[in-house]
């Protein structure tokens, strides 16, 4: 995509995760952390079960502010140049910057037009048209409006797996963020509609900066540009999704791609 | 994990199936161990099926018992002086107001006029009035003979059936002999109603009499009792209308069981220990009965879902750690304690209140009882606030967190996700735990038995929302005041087990639909 790589050259990295520590009140989850999410790239996490890439994902949009007694102990995390710990940050704003997709798909109990306006609603938009037009928009982008579009005010929750996964999506990006998290959205799906969520993501990348955390290293090496391998709370390697998995820098690295992992 | 092998129990397990083993004359311990479990959870379904069970069977006799007595209220002629009775009391209405405008009236003129027109009112009556105290002499006459009969008759057959199911020839005969001589002939009903149909004519037409006078009198009535006068005419036309009932009337017409049933559940009158006669209409309880619920679920239904809000979505840890115990502690006050709160307490504050010159807009108000309709209504309120509380709290509870955390992640506010998305997932949840509150009042007994007033009359719905001020007398406060009172097997005991038919069906009904609700809308598993 010779358009998008064009102007990503022009963008500082959106999200710049600045040597951080986090912990669960006294238990450390992450060590020194430094990391670049790219302008419009698919930045992916990999790494054994526990090495906190839940933790991180959920740092960027301050999620764990949820968790008595999570925080960041040490050092900062910049979303398009703006320490999001700051005192003047609205929680409200950095997450209509920064939009999530969960693991397991969490429509709500609503119908699929509420679902999908509701980052909107919840920002106060009222007016039918916006909203509308926003729909619209969320679900084309999320590759459902042609599926869905003569059954709008139909019950979120009858709608198959993946439907209802690509419509979190959607409500995700309905609100337009910078950035969309998504932690392992495909690892409740068929092999079918995690195909279709691959594409989808590829096509998201056009319009967002996209950090996925996933189990599946063959989704990795399809969807993201760059990966970043995670152990025990520290990020041990970071670098275009190629080379990691071609030519690894770190032993650990080559040892957990090959499943030599002790 | 795979199960516990049946074979191989663990060192604990197998003493003590051991020690079962030799006790159970070598039955199967696990088998036993089952069975113990499966009965006992078994015996709570058979308990309540024999509830069930014990609960038509007295019942069942009420509708042929209410049957028959209704068959007798025909042929004796009491349901003929009844109709000719109700314009009879509407006269006494008319003229006791009139009495009454003459106690305040200004002027001697004014009172002398009213004199007059009450004189006329009485003389006019005077005639019908005689007649029908006579007929009523007569039918309650026939009701009596009738009663005596039945008693007798239910004796004989009682005494043919010890007869015929004994072996011993002479006790056989003696007791044949005995039904024999108890035998009386039946009344003779056509005999004993042609003394009232004779006089149907005369009183026809003494009625339509006193509506030609009573016309007359009207007009001359004075302004002052403005309200008499244009009560005349309408009483009149009940007057022709009770006429043509009567010459229509006839005590040959069959009663149906379904005119026994109607009667019950449709019927505005309970009136027992009557001497004159007794109905079992169950209208005036079950309005006493849902408008003391509607009063608690309307003062309940606000307070505990709130609370459980706030208890489940913003309280901290130690706010939870004293809403949650104080609130169930409510439970645990007996409901005759709450009683006496209502009568010494709650009574004397609505009533003090009520009489306050600022509120003196809302309807009802001042009120004149202080144990009434509200009273009972905000105490079981109180009673129903733990079982509410507990269960809409649970139903917030069971609301998927996968819900708020996507709402969060949205960027919604802690309100907005508390309003737009968690409440909303758990309304089905919130309305069973509102309709099992209704459940619990509705059953409840001593506090309305002791603070609704015990008044057995349909509340006069003219007054609006004042109504709930009013005294009134429930399905339950009856059935807790009356059957300790009245012989077993009579027709009143077996109304009052039609009445408990009635409140378990009630009861069951709202619980099925609790359930229903909550089912509908259940969440997918997290
Ligand atoms: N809410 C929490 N409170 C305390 N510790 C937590 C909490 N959430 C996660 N942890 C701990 O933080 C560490 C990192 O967890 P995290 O969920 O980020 O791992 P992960 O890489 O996402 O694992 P997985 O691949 O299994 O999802 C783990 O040791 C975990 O036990
Ligand atoms: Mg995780």
């Amino acid at each position: 995509m010779p358009e998008t790589a064009s102007s990503a050259a022009q963008h500082a990295p959106v999200v710049q995760v600045r040597d951080m520590d986090f912990c669960y009140g006294s238990k450390a989850a992450l060590h020194s952390i430094h990391l670049d999410v790219e302008y419009h790239r698919v930045t992916a996490l990999i790494g054994p079960s526990g090495c906190g890439k839940s933790t991180l994902l959920r740092c960027i949009n301050r999620m764990n502010d949820r968790v008595a007694g999570a925080r960041v102990s040490k050092g900062e995390i910049l979303v398009k140049g703006k320490n999001i710990h700051d005192a003047d940050v609205d929680l409200t704003q950095l997450r209509r910057q920064v939009g999530m997709v969960f693991q397991k798909s969490n429509p709500f109990p609503k119908t699929i037009y509420e679902n999908v306006a509701y980052g909107l609603r919840v920002h106060g938009v009222k007016d039918k048209t916006t909203l509308d037009e926003a729909v619209e928009r969320s679900l084309t982008q999320a590759a459902l409006w042609d599926e869905l579009k003569d059954r709008l005010q139909a019950h979120a929750l009858g709608l198959s797996g993946g439907q209802q996964q690509r419509l979190c999506i959607a409500r995700a990006i309905a609100t337009m963020p910078d950035v969309l998290l998504m932690d392992e959205p495909c690892s409740a799906l068929d092999p079918i509609a995690t195909l279709k969520i691959e594409e989808l993501i590829a096509q998201l990348a056009r319009n967002y900066s996209v950090v996925i955390v996933t189990h599946n290293m063959q989704q990795a090496v399809r969807v993201s540009d760059f990966t970043a391998f995670l152990h025990l709370g520290k990020l041990v390697e970071f670098a275009p999704t190629e080379e990691l998995f071609t030519n690894p820098r770190e032993k650990l690295t080559d040892s957990y791609l090959r499943g030599t992992f002790s | 994990m795979p199960p516990a092998s049946p074979t191989t129990p663990g060192p604990f397990g197998s003493k003590l199936l051991r020690k079962s083993s030799r006790s159970m004359l070598g039955m199967d311990p696990q088998k036993i161990i089952k069975t113990f479990f499966g009965a006992n959870s078994g015996i709570t379904i058979v308990v309540l099926v024999l509830i069930m069970v014990f609960l038509l069977r007295e019942g069942a006799g009420f509708l042929s018992t209410y049957h028959h007595e209704l068959e007798v209220y025909r042929k004796a002629g009491l349901e003929f002086c009844d109709i000719a009775d109700t314009p009879l009391k509407q006269q006494q209405q008319l003229t006791s107001a009139l009495r009454r405008a003459k106690a305040s009236a200004a002027s001697d003129e004014a009172k002398r006029a009213l004199g007059d027109a009450e004189e006329a009112f009485e003389t006019a009556i005077e005639p019908a009035d005689e007649i029908v105290s006579e007929l009523k002499t007569h039918a309650t006459e026939t009701k009596e003979l009738a009663n005596e009969f039945h008693t007798l008759e239910v004796g004989r057959l009682q005494l043919l059936a010890a007869a015929y199911s004994t072996s011993d020839p002479t006790r056989k005969a003696d007791l044949l002999k005995e039904a024999e001589l108890s035998k009386v002939d039946a009344p003779n009903y056509e005999e004993r109603i042609a003394a009232v149909i004779d006089r149907r004519e005369e009183l026809a037409k003494a009625l339509t009499d006193y509506t030609t006078v009573l016309g007359t009198a009207a007009v001359a009535l004075p302004d002052a009792v403005a309200d008499v006068k244009t009560a005349v005419p309408a009483h009149i036309a009940e007057v022709h209308a009770a006429v043509k009932k009567l010459e229509t009337w006839s005590w040959q017409e069959p009663v149906s069981f379904f005119t026994a049933a109607r009667s019950f559940f449709f019927g505005t009158g309970w009136i027992t220990n009557s001497s004159w006669q007794d109905f079992y209409g169950v209208v005036p309880l079950l309005t006493g009965s849902l408008l003391i619920s509607l009063v608690a679920l309307l003062i309940a239904t606000p307070i505990s879902v709130s609370a459980a809000i706030y208890t489940n979505q913003f309280a901290s840890d130690q706010e939870k750690e004293i809403i949650k115990p104080v609130i169930e502690f409510i439970q645990a006050i007996p409901s005759v304690v709450l009683g006496f709160i209502g009568i010494a307490v709650v009574g004397d504050l609505i009533k003090g209140v009520s009489q306050w010159e600022i509120l003196s807009w809302i309807p009802g108000f001042p009120i004149q009882e202080r144990l009434n309709i509200f009273n009972a209504g905000f105490l079981l309120a109180f009673m129903a606030v733990p079982t509410m509380f507990s269960l809409a709290e649970d139903a917030l509870n069971n609301v998927p967190r996968a819900y708020s955390e996507a709402s969060d992640a949205l960027g919604a506010t802690k309100l907005q996700t508390v309003f737009r998305v968690i409440v909303p997932a758990a309304i089905s949840g919130i309305l069973a735990a509102i309709l099992l509150g209704l459940g619990r009042v509705i059953g409840e007994t001593m506090v309305v038995l002791l603070v609704a007033g015990n008044r057995i009359a349909i509340p006069d719905f003219g007054d609006g929302l004042g109504v709930i001020f009013q005294p009134a007398h429930t399905l339950t406060g009856i059935i807790a005041q009356e059957l300790g009172e009245v012989s077993r097997g009579s027709s009143h005991w077996q109304a009052l087990f039609m009445v408990g038919i009635l409140l378990f069906v009630i009861s069951l009904s709202v619980n099925w639909c609790a359930r229903t609700i909550a089912k509908r809308f259940e969440h997918p598993k997290a």
